[in-house]
């Protein structure tokens, strides 16, 4: 009798949970899934696209991947059974989200990437993208120019197991290896950390004294290289190179301390994909796959 | 006797033989400019595994210190840059250099408390006490940071990470200083004896009429006040408070001391081992960048290194 009541009441709460989630649906719920909060940038993407889905009058809550595709797949479970409308998507890993995207377009709710591409044309509905590789082409274009296509660098990798830190590499080497006198004399990673950065350049200029520049992955870890060359009295002589567009850099930048960076828009980017979402609510449905937003080579005027 | 001698300077002799090797493959290893670098990049990590030492000895384990550097350090950085508005008083308080250090030190003593509150209170294991305050410290961190770095911090503040005194840098003065003063701790007084006791035989420990709890809780204490001290110094090095700071940092200070010849079981172990642990990782990641290896193979060397130390250490104390 005791069971039987228990489960009567626990229905009839069902009941009335479900029924106050319908009348609530007047208001959509808008997923803002990340790939992490652990560092400053993607903390700004994030936010921005809340802030833009709440001003455009939608209920925002903000999911951190923890850099986890597993952490983001149980995000998507999570989100999916509690009822969100629209995802606005910045993915851990290229290939390993398309399953987490599939999970929510079986489930009806479309799913907007920002910043970073998955490898599937068919998953999202759109992916505003940063683009990394061509970014990192004018930087590199800026680099050969600023050296005089003539001198000693090395670079500065982020993760080595994360999609952007290649895409970086491989579109700043695509410009500089054409120059058969600009010679890296070592790659090495720093995590996209700057007190890392630091440590490794103050080892690398043990070895290799003579360097005329460095080219870092990301600007937390240009400002760890700047900083180590200063300690070393070294950063009068040697040049750096950043990309993100960090306040800080772009600082530096103005006062000639640090020579390029590449400005990406984490702001423009979200709006784009809350503007989408509120589009879809409304009824569109045809929406452009990649939506390139073009990054922007800052340079001491 | 000669034995015995062997046995502890083992990891000294790991040290030297590591040190020789990379003498031979790069000229630039033994000079003084990179030496004192890898002194300078080492004092972090020496300050949390001296700490992490003492919890380690009395057979616990403490997860949370890189989020207790995070937030220690973020909290008095914040303070000093900003100070605090009392809105309603209508009053600002600035913070002086001297005082963001206290704030940052009493933070990271509370928070090892709190851990060492939760482990006798509650009788839980210290994993999963300092695992939980892994996650919180770290998530308190982004809160008061809004997951963006403090930067500027002033020349003053910088000094204690970048300056020299006396011919020798300031982090390196500072976590000599904390080595000193836990080698007399545990080789002079009572307390230290009692450190020892509880991870040889806690039940003996407790009937002999040691207060394993005050014990505990001190201990916890004393390594969140390490990891605060880290925090001043990366955060002063850097010149900038890092919300993702110290991130992982636990797993560098248990590899330093374990590779100082302590036993995870607890009632063994050298704080002098764990500085000679620490400086073989330095030593270890400066010499790998040196010679250019790829960042993958990298992490493959500093695993087999920590394997065959503690594999070479369990060999000596089976014997």
């Amino acid at each position: 009798m005791k069971i039987l009541i228990t489960y009567l009441s626990s229905l009839i709460t069902l009941f009335f949970i479900s029924c106050s989630s319908k009348t609530d649906q007047e208001k959509p719920k808008v997923a803002v899934v990340i790939s992490t909060l652990n560092n400053p940038w993607f903390v700004v993407l994030a936010e921005s696209a809340a802030e833009n889905a709440r001003k455009l009058g939608y209920e925002a809550k903000i999911f951190d991947s923890q850099n986890n595709p597993a952490t983001e797949s149980d995000n998507f479970e999570n989100l999916i059974s509690s009822g969100f409308d629209a995802i606005l998507f910045n993915p851990t890993d290229a290939d390993g989200s398309i399953s987490n995207i599939l999970k929510a377009k079986t489930a009806g709710i479309p799913v907007f990437c920002m910043d970073r591409e998955v490898n599937s044309d068919v998953a999202a509905t759109s992916q505003i993208l940063s683009d990394n590789y061509s970014g990192c082409v004018e930087v590199g274009i800026e680099f050969a120019k600023s050296l005089k296509a003539k001198g000693e660098y090395v670079e500065i990798l982020g993760l080595v197991g994360d999609n952007n830190t290649w895409a970086r590499s491989k579109g700043f080497h695509s410009v500089v290896d054409k120059f058969p006198n600009l010679k890296m004399v070592a790659q090495q990673s720093a995590d996209f950390d700057r007190n890392k950065a630091m440590e490794v350049l103050e080892s690398m200029l043990q070895a290799h004294p003579n360097i005329n520049a460095v080219f870092c992955g990301n600007d937390a870890m240009a400002l760890g290289v700047y900083q180590a060359l200063q300690s070393a009295g070294l950063d009068k002589k040697v040049k750096v190179f950043g990309f993100d567009g960090a306040d800080e850099v772009v600082e530096k930048i103005k006062e000639g301390k640090i020579v390029a960076t590449g400005m990406q828009f984490p702001k423009v980017m979200a709006e784009t994909a809350a503007k989408n979402a509120d589009e879809f609510f409304k009824g569109k449905r045809d929406f452009a796959q990649r939506v390139p937003v073009e990054v922007e080579l800052i340079i001491q005027k | 006797m000669n034995k015995e001698i062997l046995k502890k300077s083992q990891s000294l002799i790991g040290l030297f033989i590591l040190c020789l090797l990379l003498s031979l493959l790069s000229d630039k290893f033994l000079t003084g400019t990179n030496l004192w670098n890898v002194l300078r990049q080492i004092s972090v990590n020496v300050c949390i595994s001296v700490g992490m030492t003492l919890v380690i000895i009395t057979s616990g384990i403490d997860l949370s210190v890189g989020s207790v550097l995070a937030f220690s350090s973020a909290l008095g950085v914040g303070l000093l840059k900003n100070g605090v508005e009392f809105g309603s008083f209508d009053t600002f308080m600035g913070f002086t250099v001297l005082g963001s250090i206290m704030i940052t030190l009493l933070v990271g003593l509370a928070l090892g408390l709190f851990n060492g509150w939760v482990i006798t209170k509650f009788s839980l294991p210290p994993f999963v006490a300092t695992l939980a305050m892994l996650t919180m410290a770290r998530g308190l961190t982004m809160l008061y940071t809004k997951g963006i770095p403090i930067s500027n911090l002033g020349s003053s503040f910088e000094f204690i990470g970048s300056g020299w005194f006396l011919g020798i840098p300031v982090p390196v003065w500072i976590s000599t200083f904390v080595v000193l003063i836990v080698l007399f701790i545990t080789k002079k007084t009572t307390f230290g004896r009692h450190i020892y006791a509880i991870g040889g035989n806690e039940r003996a420990a407790l009937l002999s009429g040691v207060n394993v709890s005050n014990v505990k809780w001190l201990v916890y204490g004393i390594s969140g006040v390490m990891a605060s001290i880290g925090g001043i110094l990366v955060s002063s090095r850097l010149n900038s408070a890092q919300p993702n700071a110290g991130t992982s940092y636990e797993l560098d200070s248990i590899a330093a001391v374990v590779i100082g010849g302590t036993s995870l079981s607890g009632g063994l172990g050298t704080i002098t081992g764990t500085v000679i642990g620490a400086v073989i990782i330095g030593v270890l990641n400066n010499g790998l960048v040196l010679l250019n290896v790829s960042p993958f193979w990298q992490q493959v060397v500093k695993g087999l290194v920590i394997l065959l130390a503690v594999i070479i250490d369990q060999k000596s104390k089976r014997k």
